[in-house]
């Protein structure tokens, strides 16, 4: 659907024209169905890279291609795509009505008055259709800018931070709409701040750092990137063996983490003496943690690893056979 | 085509109805013609009269030409800054398209304006019992084709540069002043200055005055019909020469915007 292939993107800003390396050497693809969602530090280039996708910047090097075309403004490949900016860049003159109608028409198709209506009724604007964009909420304006979606089949749609300054309510409303929108065939990428929403949407998850991305990947399995530890809880005779770490003890009960390659050692200790173990499974990570420890460290060693393939298949729970003491919920 | 022509027409006619500038801007220039036409209602004789709509369609004309140019730049630079072509271009919408409506949409708010004032200029002589003169009409048209000409000046202006950047070019670097420059060094140069930099500066001037646009390219011309209110049968062909220019002009403007529309970040 996108593939964005060595891409630089230099510009010069400010009075004294200080130039600026937004892009350096950019990589990506997003498959059609992809949820995809672009993640990195502010400054990382997620914005310029979107822009890039949407035609609205060129960039100084690189191969750019949406849907097998190269993007420029008002290109007719656009016919599928919806875009939904951040606040506030909207025709704010126009009134909510008049904005869905216009946004709708610039596909230049003629949009019935009943499907304007049915739309904005739908999205609970039929009441403030008459009400201009300035005087919008952030979560009406964007509402305006789903009904473009849902008015046309959008096969791509970008959103740059979507819920930025949405209330809870609104964000969950928003949410279900980019799911039914999303499980209607659209792609989808996604830029956002918000790792929580990300990992509760996106599919594919790219992290961008210093105009490059650092991991492109599904989003499962930059959720499982501590995969060398698995959390453990117990009761038993007490004693702790020394490759646990992070010991927790609730009355009899022991919690603690073990790295993988020590995992047969636990069983074995496990069945020697007798523990009825409660948990023993793979160590869920958040996205936050991830992109931390991408970001922060060793992302460049995470990705090589990645790219070449070299880490195992994620296994959810580990169920060792032939244990004398007894495992649950394991 | 005609579908995406007419959604951004629609568009941008909202935005002048709504434009708090352009209503600024137009019951200001309604309140100093009203003003100064106050003092005719009380006149009661035909020459009178006649100086009163002479003076009051003057000032009506002047306007629609200030009006224009407001058109052209409120509406590309209120675009431009507020950011809201990303809207427009991320659709199968091509700038060259957006540019056209915009343009076209100022022409016709201007083309409606200069109606209302012939109109208003012919009501009044009939209610003061003047004959309706073909000169209204040659004036009417004539502002009109200087108020496109303007329009798609103003236009480039403030797609390259910042619309206060633009207004002060608009209003100093004009026609007119280096037009005045062209002249003094002439009279210098034959009052037997003859230097160098003197000739220099006549050449500047001169080639300054040909490339930039010309409000009223056949001012000296026409400019006994706007003082007598007559036009004789042979003057109306000046219309058409304006036209010509004024179509060459704003396919130059266009041109000219649509390649800086083109290359600018709409970010």
């Amino acid at each position: 659907m996108i593939v964005a292939e060595n891409v630089h993107v230099r510009f010069r800003r400010g009075i004294f024209r200080r130039p600026i390396q937004a892009l350096h050497g950019l990589n990506l693809e997003v498959r059609e169905g992809d949820f995809f969602a672009l993640v990195g530090q502010n400054g990382a280039g997620k914005s310029t890279a979107m822009y890039c996708f949407l035609g609205l910047m060129k960039p100084s090097s690189g191969r750019i291609e949406v849907m097998g075309k190269t993007p420029y403004l008002g290109s007719p490949l656009y016919q599928g795509v919806a875009y939904l900016p951040e606040e506030p860049h909207y025709h704010l003159y126009l009134t909510v009505e008049e904005a869905t109608r216009y946004y709708a028409s610039l596909y230049g198709k003629r949009i019935p008055d009943k499907t304007i209506n049915e739309t904005l009724e739908r999205l609970g604007l039929a009441q403030f259709k008459t009400l201009r964009l300035a005087k919008c909420s952030k979560g009406m304006k964007q509402k305006v800018g789903i009904a473009q979606c849902l008015i046309h089949e959008t096969r791509l749609l970008f959103l740059d931070e979507p819920t930025r300054g949405l209330d809870p309510l609104v964000i969950r409303e928003f949410r279900e709409w980019l799911r039914e929108i999303h499980s209607r065939g659209a792609t989808i990428v996604m830029n956002s701040h918000v790792l929580s929403e990300i990992e509760m949407l996106a599919n594919r998850v790219a992290i961008i750092e210093r105009g490059k991305v650092v991991v492109q990947d599904e989003l499962r399995n930059l959720l499982t990137l501590d995969r060398e530890l698995y959390s453990v809880a117990y009761e038993g005779n007490g004693v702790v063996p020394d490759y646990l770490s992070s010991v927790e003890r609730l009355g009899a009960l022991v919690k603690g983490a073990i790295a993988k390659e020590r995992l047969y050692d636990f069983m074995e200790f496990s069945r020697d003496a007798g523990l009825l173990v409660h948990e023993c499974s793979l160590k869920k990570t958040s996205l936050e943690e991830s992109f931390f420890n991408i970001v922060k460290g060793g992302g460049e060693t995470e990705l090589s690893e990645r790219r070449n393939g070299e880490y195992m298949a994620t296994q959810d729970t580990a169920t060792p056979g032939g244990s004398e003491g007894q495992w649950r919920n394991c | 085509m005609a579908e995406l022509l007419k959604a951004n027409i629609m568009a941008h006619f909202a935005y002048y109805r709504r434009s708090r500038l352009l209503l600024a801007f137009l019951l200001v220039f309604l309140l100093l013609t009203g003003l100064s036409s106050l003092p005719a209602l009380f006149m009661n004789s035909g020459v009178q009269s006649f100086n009163s709509l002479h003076q009051i369609f003057e000032v009506l004309n002047v306007f629609l030409l200030f009006f224009a140019g407001g058109l052209g730049l409120f509406i590309m630079s209120s675009h431009l800054r507020s950011r809201s072509l990303k809207m427009v271009f991320t659709k199968p919408c091509p700038p060259a398209l957006w540019l056209v409506s915009v343009f076209w949409s100022a022409v016709t708010v201007s083309l409606l304006l200069n109606c209302i004032v012939f109109a208003s200029a012919a009501v009044l002589s009939f209610v003061w019992h003047l004959p309706v003169r073909a000169a209204l009409l040659f004036i009417s048209v004539d502002t009109f084709i200087a108020s496109v000409g303007i329009i798609a000046y103003l236009m480039l202006l403030t797609t390259l540069v910042h619309p206060a950047i633009a207004v002060t070019f608009a209003l100093i670097f004009n026609a007119d002043l280096f037009y005045g420059g062209y002249e003094w060094t002439q009279s210098v140069i034959r009052a037997g200055n003859s230097s160098v930099w003197l000739r220099i500066l006549d050449h500047l001037f001169h080639y300054l005055y040909f490339i930039l646009p010309m409000v009223y390219a056949f001012a000296k011309k026409t400019e006994n019909i706007y003082s007598s209110f007559r036009v004789s049968q042979g003057e109306w062909k000046y219309l058409l020469f304006s036209f010509g220019y004024v179509t060459v002009l704003s396919v130059f403007c266009y041109s000219l915007a649509l390649l800086a529309l083109q290359r600018k970040k709409h970010i």
